[in-house]
């Protein structure tokens, strides 16, 4: 199954960039020739462009909640997340209605198996390229369990 | 009795914004403010740092216009070195630049401000949206992702990471475009022209149509302020800085981009993170500006295009006395800059120089001081650098667009408030329609900052004591 594993963050944001982070950490663990990883600081029509052709997009982002657990994983489907037209992600639409839009304009293109991997984050307030301790140790969970859903963690050698 | 309405966040604006109304004894507006979230700590991550980087570095402050942070940024740089760009250099950075332009705009209108237009601002917000759009107007939908594509598809060619372009370094380009690259956009962009002409003809009949709504809604006076050409045409790259009055009569003129601290001043608000520029010789806040589209183009005297300049004109004409002040006149210049640097983009790939090899030169000179400045989709963005001897920085200040319309904003929010609330009757239509206001000017709220979640925009009125008497959520 053609797979997109995609971080989505900002690296000069502190815990932002952990989907970036997450991604990487992918990107080192796997030779699987059907997994692609990719970075991005976009959201909206970016991710459009981004994840048209796979059969399969598993995304790794940071996520603000009410009530904080910095590092707390939680994976998603898409249908977990909220409704199209509300659901608003602050720069170009959310990753629903990107979806959406996608099946109209580039039908059979949009992936059809889609897991959202959240870590929750201690803040993103403050300009520094360093995370807090929580959300990096979480970086690296995430990326096992994204490729234990793949299927596709390099077993290490006895 | 004083209440407080508090509607937070505003929905598909870049980023989140809180907007508090203060009510008066009488249940009417006092005042309203619009808050706006930054983030910390910028200064001192850039202190130290070499400027050369600057231009990699201040492109992922914000998420939506990095090209442009980029290009203010090199610029800032070449004013260190003392350098003036090789004709080369300097028409891939306005490539660069007018690219920018065409898919910042398209993005802009198709996927956020079409569905107000198209369904109209009291319409529901679950109808209200791009989905809705791509339902009932499919090839508008496409079109949006076409014009959008093809700026980003340059910005790619020149920039390779395209979210974080790098591209422009101080002194010129760090890469040539390739003759096959000049070829296809040559190959699309007539295409991209008509398309463009058709979305200004679009905005156009909309604002024919609700001519009165057009002149009234979020419609006040304030200057304007934009870069022009030694031709008094709009300028997006280069150029000088030019302020004119609520008529469109010139206040100041020929400014030196580098001067700009001889037109502006800016002040600090307790309730607000971002500060709030004003024409140093009004008084505060009466020296409220305009920038972006609606100021760049109440500011020049015409554009440097044929199909822009007419539709230039024509938008001047839309106001018999002095210049259109409505806040949804944004949307049309809006799209005639997209119409404009679509025009500049074929004429840049018509010259043979374009894909020319100087592309870069240095000096040996650091200067202590660099300042770069040019007009962002947004508005005019200011980079101002110090740096030491070994070229270290020291100080960092940037001024956006957004900080610019930081008082008309407030005052647009503030009229349509007004409008919605009488004598404590707070109307529902109130949410959308601060929502649509706010979007006119397209603000960048917090750069950079995304979320994957459910964010409703939501009202809540509460007594002077602090008890929540109603939420109102759309």
């Amino acid at each position: 199954m053609k797979t997109l594993v995609l971080g989505i963050g900002n690296d000069i944001l502190g815990d932002d960039g952990v989907g970036l982070h997450v991604a990487r950490r992918v990107a080192r663990m796997t030779r699987a020739p059907d997994i692609t990883v990719k970075e991005t600081a976009g959201t909206g029509l970016e991710l459009l462009e981004l994840i048209r052709g796979y059969d399969r997009l598993i995304v790794a982002d940071a996520v603000i909640a009410a009530d904080p657990k910095p590092g707390k994983i939680q994976r998603r489907e898409l249908s977990d997340m909220t409704n199209a037209g509300n659901d608003i992600s602050p720069h170009e639409g959310s990753l629903t209605s990107v979806i959406e839009l996608g099946k109209v304009l580039f039908p059979g293109e949009m992936p059809g198996i889609v897991s959202i991997y959240t870590i929750e984050t201690a803040g993103v307030e403050e300009v520094t390229d360093k995370m807090s301790t929580e959300v990096r140790q979480a970086a690296l969970r995430a990326a096992i369990s994204i490729l234990l859903e793949c299927n596709s963690l390099i077993k290490s050698t006895p | 009795m004083t209440r407080k309405i508090t509607i937070e966040p505003v929905t598909r604006v870049e980023g989140q914004g809180k907007v508090t109304i203060q009510l008066d004894e009488r249940g009417n507006v006092d005042k309203a403010q619009l808050h706006i979230t930054q983030v910390r700590g910028f200064e001192k991550f850039c202190e130290g740092r070499l400027f050369s980087e600057m231009p990699v570095i201040t492109p992922r402050i914000c998420g939506i216009c990095p090209v442009s942070h980029h290009l203010a940024s090199a610029k800032a740089g070449d004013a260190i070195l003392g350098i003036k760009l090789t004709p080369t250099a300097q028409m891939l950075r306005r490539l660069l630049h007018y690219a920018q332009y065409v898919q910042s705009h398209a993005l802009h209108f198709f996927y956020l401000a079409s569905p107000d237009l198209l369904f109209g601002m009291d319409a529901d917000p679950a109808k209200r949206n791009i989905i809705g759009v791509i339902q009932e107007k499919p090839e508008l939908a496409r079109k949006g992702v076409k014009i959008r594509a093809f700026g980003q598809k340059i910005i790619e060619m020149l920039g390779e990471k395209r979210v974080h372009p790098n591209a422009a370094i101080p002194g010129g380009m760090n890469r040539a475009l390739a003759p096959v690259q000049r070829e296809e956009i040559a190959r699309q962009i007539d295409d991209i022209i008509s398309d463009s002409l058709l979305s200004v003809n679009l905005v156009k009949d909309y604002i024919k149509q609700n001519k009165d709504m057009a002149d009234s809604f979020a419609s006040f006076d304030t200057s304007y302020m934009g870069l022009v050409d030694d031709k008094d045409n709009v300028e997006y790259y280069d150029g000088t800085l030019k302020l004119s009055d609520k008529n469109g009569q010139v206040l100041e003129s020929h400014i030196a981009p580098e001067n700009y601290l001889s037109l502006i001043e800016e002040k600090v608000e307790d309730w607000s993170y971002l500060k709030f520029p004003y024409y140093r010789k009004q008084s505060y806040p009466a020296g409220a500006y305009r920038v972006g589209p609606l100021g760049r183009l109440n500011t020049a005297g015409g554009c440097s295009t044929p199909l822009a300049a007419k539709e230039f004109q024509e938008f001047r004409r839309m106001k018999t006395h002095g210049v259109p002040n409505g806040s949804l006149y944004y949307h049309m210049a809006r799209m005639i800059e997209m119409l404009n640097t679509a025009e500049e983009i074929k004429s840049l790939v018509q010259s043979d120089l374009i894909c020319g090899k100087d592309i870069w030169q240095n000096s040996g000179v650091v200067n202590e001081e660099g300042i770069g400045v040019i007009e962002a989709p947004r508005g005019t963005l200011i980079h101002h650098y110090k740096v030491d001897k070994s070229g270290a920085i020291r100080n960092v200040n940037l001024i956006v667009a957004t900080g610019h319309n930081n008082l008309a904003m407030n005052r647009a929010v503030g009229d349509v408030a007004a409008e919605y609330i009488k004598n404590g009757n707070v109307n529902d239509g109130i949410l959308n329609h601060i929502e649509v206001a706010i979007r006119c000017y397209d603000p960048c709220f917090s750069c950079s900052t995304h979320a994957l979640g459910h964010m409703p925009l939501e009202v809540t009125v509460c007594d002077a004591d602090g008890r929540i008497r109603r939420i109102i959520r759309n």
